[in-house]
């Protein structure tokens, strides 16, 4: 079984080990093989020209070639000639190209190269057989592109589990006051789309939860669901909002980045869907002392309830969307900065919020101040400010922290600069820039109206922030303008870059899915396949597989949800790929099947 | 103005020790960083877009690495790693080869070969000339019980040679710094100075050389303090050698705090306690300005440590009555200490002690003649 030609393996080689993969030990692996009489490596001990090559195949009696490396069909027509003068089939070279199946390491060189010279295409050595796929799917992450996701999913008749960790789905998204660039209100697109995922009666929406167990594969997964207890009954809760009136204790706010206050019981904000009370049991007086209790005795519908325990369900899918987006760039781990230490220093997510109409100060633009507790908080009372410096790139195309573009700051950035000019017409707006990166339909548009609105735009990154008696002073090198700028402003808004989640390579250990170098998720094709993993029922859709704006992770949302349709239709998929062994054992298996058919 | 791009000077530079030079995507984070950067002279990131543009005649012409005494902060901030303070380092290395026109700076920069070769030929000619004039050693003691040192060794005679030398060593120097002068006040973007601000810039120069002012606006006072330390002691050491050698080099043993012994005493703390800190910081690298050390770094700071250790050692077999020992001691020492000032001083690391000085007169000159040509067309536009 599994007996091959005479075969000499030609192994082209650029100098390089590129992965580890190196063709001495590739040789070493090849010669076990029987029925390989000679193996070449390039450079060393044949150059590929048709005289030499002619010369070999006579002197080991050769039948066939096999090419392998990184891209082996460049001396191809070299060894197709030789054959034909040896009076062979040409057919008989074959390639067994390395970066045609994405080979990114020595094991799955091997493989690729066991295919070829058993004559068997890799992909269908690889494949490790298909499973009947469940017409359930799971999507974790509620934000816009696991709403997204989810809706498309829901509309066409299949059953979808929604999970959230925090007490609302909408993620990031509904805490923005307008989208770039058509500056619309970012809660009027959001908020309806939130209200259909709440009554959709194929989305079973489950918050204060995350994932925390996967089993099976493809087609069949059992997933376990730790959901948080809420306290409140979510069936029975009317939403009055008089428990939270009464509640004595206070924590800043998740949902206002932290700009305000809110209550132990809590709503995360008003268009929240679950539209229900929530309690933050390490903030409640009577779940951690025994004291207190004040919320249950207003409460009209008798709802909370301070003895409910974590639950975990248990759902079995045959599709799971990976949309759990990411977290900001902790802008105080540039020191030079001072966030954290100047209380005007703000990052863009806490200014999102300032300027929201459903803010903390009602959208109007004002100082952080101190309130009688101590807190830094805004407050719609109070002074505001006259000069805005906005500066980019924190903790973005920064080899220090990420090297990568967040993509989105340049025109977030713009629209917050905007949004000043809106509400401060008077106010002096700067932005600090290193490259404006308007890449997208009517951005560089957009950029130009907000230039024409007199924000002042200056290339040069800011390096230097300091306070002097209050008074915050940015140092920048005007780059177009060869000068040193030593810029007093009043308030500062720090652009932070994406970064992923605090638990993104838990989450990836468990889904068995790969992580780039950044952190954001693998997807398998770049340009091609942006929403696939290795694990053909795992999908990816927004920000979790590398930072987007809001348009593209919509999208992207759409495009899961289209692929997990495709598998939910076809009734079947590709449960997984083979291991080396099985691999060899699976093209040895073929080649007798082919041989037998002849 | 000339403004051809050469483009041989990426190479050129990677020989000084360059190593990212395209790195640097002009973000202006160093310039602003910079704590001694202002608007008639902004480094480094100008430096590196010139460099980078292969504008060799505008590099030559710039003074910009010379005002940079490397408190590495751009490097340590710098969002593409491109390390714009050892840039500026490779390009003082460069313009030193530049200004020299023996050529001979450029090469014991970029070979190790030809750097040790003139060392130890230097080296080799000073023992060869103790071996030919080889002088009667006479163990015959001074009153207070030390070497005569001066009996055997005629005063002259060294007094003579450490003449030569520092008249040699001055004219090389002034010549290179006369082509500096060229470069950096008649060179690319040249304008009139008017001839009286020479003087009335001119205290910058000893100013600056004696305080080392700027570089106590870098990183903290401590390094300030270290390099002042080292550079006052190696120039009250060179003064005392060349100019005060009979003053300095007496049979007789002075009491411990006349300044003979006193003055000494300073120089030999300040090198040591500078060169140890400098030592210790290179094998650490704890600080960005050490992280990365040339051959002549390395090279500066051995030599500069083995003439100082001999040196102490010289001192004390003398007053312990030690004769042969003074006497090898003694050759060892000049073999190490002519090789060291004839080719460190005017060629190599230690030009940076005059060129820094004359770098920020020659930045002052053309801020004062900008300052002066714009008030006299503001005056005549009045007028």
């Amino acid at each position: 079984m599994g007996e091959i030609k005479p075969t000499g393996v030609f192994l082209s080689y650029d100098g390089e080990a590129l992965n580890g993969i190196d063709p001495h030990v590739l040789d070493e692996y090849v010669r076990k093989i029987p029925g390989i009489r000679k193996v070449w490596i390039a450079g060393e001990e044949l150059e590929p020209v048709p005289q030499k090559i002619l010369k070999e195949i006579n002197d080991h009696k050769l039948k066939r070639i096999v090419l392998a490396g990184h891209e082996p069909g460049m001396c191809k027509s070299a060894f197709s000639l030789a054959m034909a003068e040896a009076g062979l089939d040409t057919d008989d070279v074959t390639l067994a190209s390395f970066s045609e199946f994405g080979v990114s390491c020595l094991l799955e060189a091997k493989a690729v190269l066991y295919c070829s010279i058993f004559g068997i295409p890799f992909p269908e050595a690889r494949k490790n057989g298909s499973a009947r796929v469940l017409p359930e799917t799971l999507v974790i992450g509620g934000g816009i592109a696991g709403i997204q996701a989810a809706l498309e999913i829901a509309d066409s008749g299949n059953k979808v589990y929604l999970v959230e960790r925090s007490g609302t789905i909408g993620g990031h998204m509904a805490m923005f006051d307008k989208t770039f660039p058509t500056l619309d209100c970012a809660a009027c697109i959001l908020t309806p789309k939130m209200v259909d995922v709440g009554q959709h009666p194929n989305i079973e929406l489950i918050t204060l939860a995350e994932a925390t167990e996967v089993k099976g594969s493809a087609g069949n997964f059992e997933v376990n669901i730790h959901k948080k207890a809420r306290y409140v009954d979510e069936t029975a809760c009317i939403g009055c909002g008089v428990c939270s009136e009464k509640c004595p204790q206070t924590a800043y706010s998740e949902f206002d980045a932290g700009t305000t206050l809110r209550k132990a019981i809590y709503i995360p904000f008003p268009q929240a869907v679950p539209n229900k009370y929530l309690i933050d049991a390490a903030n409640c007086k009577y779940i951690q002392e025994e004291k207190c209790g004040v919320c249950q005795k207003v409460c009209p519908a008798e709802c909370i309830d301070f003895t409910e325990q974590d639950s975990d369900i248990k759902v079995k899918v045959g599709n799971i969307i990976v949309a759990t987006g990411f977290k900001t760039f902790d802008a105080g781990r540039i020191k030079e900065f001072g966030y954290g230490a100047y209380p005007n220093v703000l990052t863009s997510l806490e200014f999102e919020r300032l300027v929201n109409a459903a803010g903390p100060t009602g959208g109007n633009i004002r100082f952080r101040t101190q309130d009688k507790k101590g807190h830094w908080v805004f407050r719609p009372k109070g002074q505001e400010p006259k000069s805005l410096a906005l500066i980019h790139c924190i903790g973005s195309r920064d080899r220090n922290y990420n090297e990568y573009c967040s993509r989105v700051c340049c025109m977030y950035s713009l629209k917050l600069a905007h949004l000043v000019k809106e509400k401060l017409p008077d106010a002096e707006v700067y932005e600090y820039y290193i490259d404006m990166r308007a890449f997208g339909k009517g951005y560089e548009e957009f950029y130009n109206r907000i230039k024409n609105e007199g924000v002042h735009t200056v290339r040069g990154r800011t390096a230097k922030i300091s306070q002097v008696n209050g008074q915050l002073k940015l140092r920048t090198e005007d780059i177009l303008n060869s000068r040193l700028i030593e810029q007093e402003v009043d308030m500062v808004v720090l652009a932070v870059g994406l970064e992923p989640g605090n638990d993104a390579s838990a989450l990836a250990e468990m889904l068995n899915i790969k992580r780039e170098d950044t952190g954001w998720f693998l997807e398998t094709e770049t340009s091609c396949d942006h929403c696939g993993t290795l694990n053909n029922g795992i999908h990816l859709a927004g920000v979790c597989q590398g930072p987007k704006d809001i348009p593209d992770s919509v999208a992207q949302g759409s495009a899961a949800a289209a692929k997990v349709l495709q598998n939910i239709l076809k009734g079947k998929v590709d449960t997984g790929v083979n291991g080396l062994h099985d691999i060899e054992l699976r093209a040895k298996e073929l080649s007798t099947i082919r041989e037998d058919e002849r | 103005m000339n403004n051809r791009i050469d483009p041989t000077l990426k190479t050129d530079l990677k020989k000084f020790g360059l190593q990212a030079w395209n790195d640097c995507f002009h973000c202006g984070n160093c310039t602003a960083l910079c704590p001694l950067t202002e608007d008639a002279n902004l480094f480094p990131r100008n430096a590196i877009r010139t460099m980078q543009m292969g504008l060799k005649n505008k590099l030559m012409s710039t003074v910009d690495p010379w005002l940079c005494y490397y408190c590495g902060e751009c490097s340590d901030t710098c969002p593409r790693d491109a390390n714009p303070g050892e840039v500026m380092m490779t390009l003082r290395r460069y313009l030193t080869s530049l200004y020299d026109w023996t050529g001979l700076s450029k090469k014991f920069y970029t070979s190790k070969i030809w750097e040790l070769g003139a060392i130890l030929l230097l080296g080799g000619m000073v023992v060869l000339a103790f071996v030919l004039f080889w002088p009667t050693i006479s163990p015959e003691l001074t009153a207070d019980g030390g070497v005569r040192i001066n009996s055997i060794l005629p005063m002259q005679w060294i007094e003579w040679a450490d003449w030569t030398m520092a008249i040699i060593v001055a004219m090389l120097l002034m010549s290179n710094i006369l082509r500096m002068y060229i470069k950096i006040v008649h060179g690319e973007g040249a304008i009139k100075i008017p001839f009286h601000l020479y003087f009335k810039e001119a205290w910058q120069l000893m100013f600056h050389f004696s305080t080392q002012w700027k570089f106590s606006k870098c990183d903290g006072k401590r390094y300030w303090l270290w390099h002042w330390l080292l550079m006052s002691g190696y120039t009250i050491m060179f003064i005392l050698i060349v100019v005060f050698l009979p003053w300095f080099q007496t049979e007789e043993i002075y009491k411990p705090w006349h300044p003979q012994r006193l003055l000494g005493y300073y120089a030999t703390f300040g090198l040591l306690f500078g060169l140890t800190a400098v030592i210790i910081g290179r094998i650490r690298k704890n600080n960005a300005k050490f992280k990365f050390s040339h051959v002549s770094d390395w090279l500066f700071i051995f030599m500069l440590l083995l003439t100082v250790i001999s040196g102490i050692l010289i001192h004390f077999f003398r007053i312990y009555g030690m004769p042969m020992a003074t006497y090898f001691m003694y050759v060892a020492h000049l073999a190490v200490l002519v090789p060291m000032i004839m080719i460190e001083v005017p060629f190599s690391k230690w030009s940076h002690l005059a060129y820094r000085p004359f770098a920020i007169y020659f930045a002052n000159l053309r801020i004062a003649a900008m300052k002066y040509h714009e008030k006299t067309e503001i005056s005549l536009a009045t007028s």
